[in-house]
């Protein structure tokens, strides 16, 4: 490769911008730490959460008109989905647990612990004190 | 003559120097080209890129923890198992991001039995939840589930980033509990140390109580552009690196898993953050000893248990300037901090890491756990 191949002037804006970025970076950060900054996120955060609440009252009322699901009736059936997969995850963990009280049991064990990990044992040490 | 000479050696020096430039502009719209393929390739093969790769299985779940124990990997293991502790705002596969990436593979290879409290997405129902419950009730139920499926009575918990600070509370709460070893790594103590959230929590402008009360769960986005605003930049600087090392995969996938780590920040219940805001941000309550769980007081001074604090040098989503208390509160008379170079995502997940800390980590842990 020939040293005019190695000059590509994008790769090195795009690694000046890398080496500066924290300096660019910081003098953003100092800006938004400013009062004013806090101030007008504050006002633009609680002029926003009004407009979504309106917004989303006057939408839900025309989509209803228009029998069509909401943003809060899709929200809704996420958290059905969402209870059913904690239930199964739950009964998922209830079932193992049976199955080892199973095994310890020692009921059709040779039968059942072909199937079960043995678990290692507790006993290391510490390569120093090995 | 002389000028017609000068005329003509004139032009044939321009034209040399158009093929000259044409040959360059050729050149880099070539190699533009061929990046810009790569990096499509890349993209469409890793949209579904595999992370958490480690084999597990679920032991314990309840509102939006999800327990999980690591299958051990060695025939012999340490007689203490580690339960991590991960950040609710965070997904827990940073810890296990790839093969030969993982500080959860690393632990499990070195002989240790890992649990991870992890986190998924709280829904609507969950948003009364706060500090008191994430702090206690869930690393209380997390240990007890860990203490039956392991067998013993002792715990060694590690916790990450808010899962530190978590951690940090349920041992100072339970000081005589059944945790026996404690690990910390970049985790806030003093909201002074980080001046932004600080000036933006001190600003009567900047109103949680509406926020809170209004979304009930505080979106990802807006966690990510909170975290964003620390290094508004980086982002870019990151895609731009991606760009200078396009030919390098290893370098390309790695990269990808951070940025799909990066973008999915988890929601969290409002209570957890108006506590946050509040006691933690605004008012420093920890480092004044007047930090309330329900009705016990937090006093980091409580903890005896042996103890190390790991900070990043260059961290700028938890300073030092943050997290360097905490190890002079803590009442232990074990106690160890160490600070290594990198960010906070680096201490867990950086390629250096794996040499640097984590074997400085396996020392410590390792005599502590049998």
């Amino acid at each position: 490769m020939s040293s005019n191949e190695k000059i590509e002037p994008m790769q090195m804006w795009r690694e000046w911008f890398v080496k500066s970025e924290k300096a660019w970076s910081q003098a953003l950060t100092d800006m938004m730490g400013d009062e004013r900054f806090s101030q007008g996120m504050g006002k633009y955060m609680q002029e926003a959460l009004h407009s979504h609440r309106m917004f989303s009252e006057a939408m839900s009322q025309y989509l209803a008109n228009l029998n069509l699901p909401s943003r809060s009736d899709v929200l809704d059936l996420g958290d059905r989905l969402g209870q059913i997969e904690d239930t199964l995850a739950a009964l998922q963990v209830e079932l193992r647990d049976q199955r080892k009280l199973f095994v310890n049991a020692k009921f059709d064990a040779d039968a059942v612990s072909a199937n079960t990990d043995p678990r290692p044992a507790r006993t290391k040490q510490p390569p120093s004190k090995a | 003559m002389a000028a017609k000479m000068a005329k003509k050696t004139s032009s044939e020096t321009d034209e040399i120097l158009a093929k000259s430039v044409d040959s360059r502009i050729k050149k880099i719209v070539e190699r533009a080209l061929a990046r810009n393929i790569l990096g499509l390739t890349l993209q469409e093969a890793n949209l579904d890129i595999e992370v958490g790769p480690t084999p597990k299985e679920l032991v314990y779940t309840r509102d939006s923890l999800r327990l999980y124990h690591y299958r051990p990997m060695v025939d012999e293991i340490y007689r203490i198992p580690l339960m991590i502790v991960m950040s609710p705002v965070a997904r827990g596969y940073i810890l296990d991001l790839a093969k030969g990436q993982s500080l959860i593979e690393y632990l499990l290879l070195q002989g240790y039995d890992v649990y991870l409290m992890d986190w998924v997405p709280p829904r609507r129902e969950h948003s009364h939840l706060g500090m008191r419950d994430f702090a206690l009730d869930l690393i209380d139920e997390s240990i007890a589930s860990v203490q039956g499926n392991s067998g013993e009575t002792d715990v060694t918990v590690i916790g990450y980033c808010m899962g530190g600070l978590l951690a940090a509370m349920n041992a100072a709460v339970h000081h005589d509990g059944p945790i026996k070893n404690l690990v910390c790594f970049a985790t806030p103590v003093n909201s002074n140390g980080m001046a932004l959230y600080k000036k933006w929590a001190d600003s009567e402008s900047f109103d949680i109580d509406l926020i809170v009360d209004e979304l009930g769960i505080i979106p990802g986005d807006m966690i990510g552009a909170s975290i964003q605003a620390l290094r508004p930049l980086q982002k870019q600087a990151n895609q731009m690196q991606l760009l200078n090392n396009a030919q390098n995969d290893t370098f390309v996938k790695a990269s990808m898993r951070f940025d799909r780590w990066a973008a999915e920040q988890l929601p969290i219940p409002g209570e957890l953050a108006r506590g946050m805001f509040r006691d933690f941000l605004r008012d420093n309550k920890l480092v004044k000893n007047e930090y309330m769980l329900g009705d016990q007081r937090v006093v980091l001074g409580n903890i005896q248990i042996p103890f190390l604090h790991v900070a990043a040098e260059y961290d700028h989503i938890v300073p030092t300037a943050a997290s360097s208390d905490l190890v002079k509160m803590v009442g232990s008379e074990d106690k160890q901090e160490i600070v290594v170079r990198g960010g906070h995502v680096s201490l867990v997940a950086g390629g250096n890491a794996v040499y640097r800390l984590w074997p400085q980590l396996d020392q410590w842990l390792g005599l502590r756990s049998v």
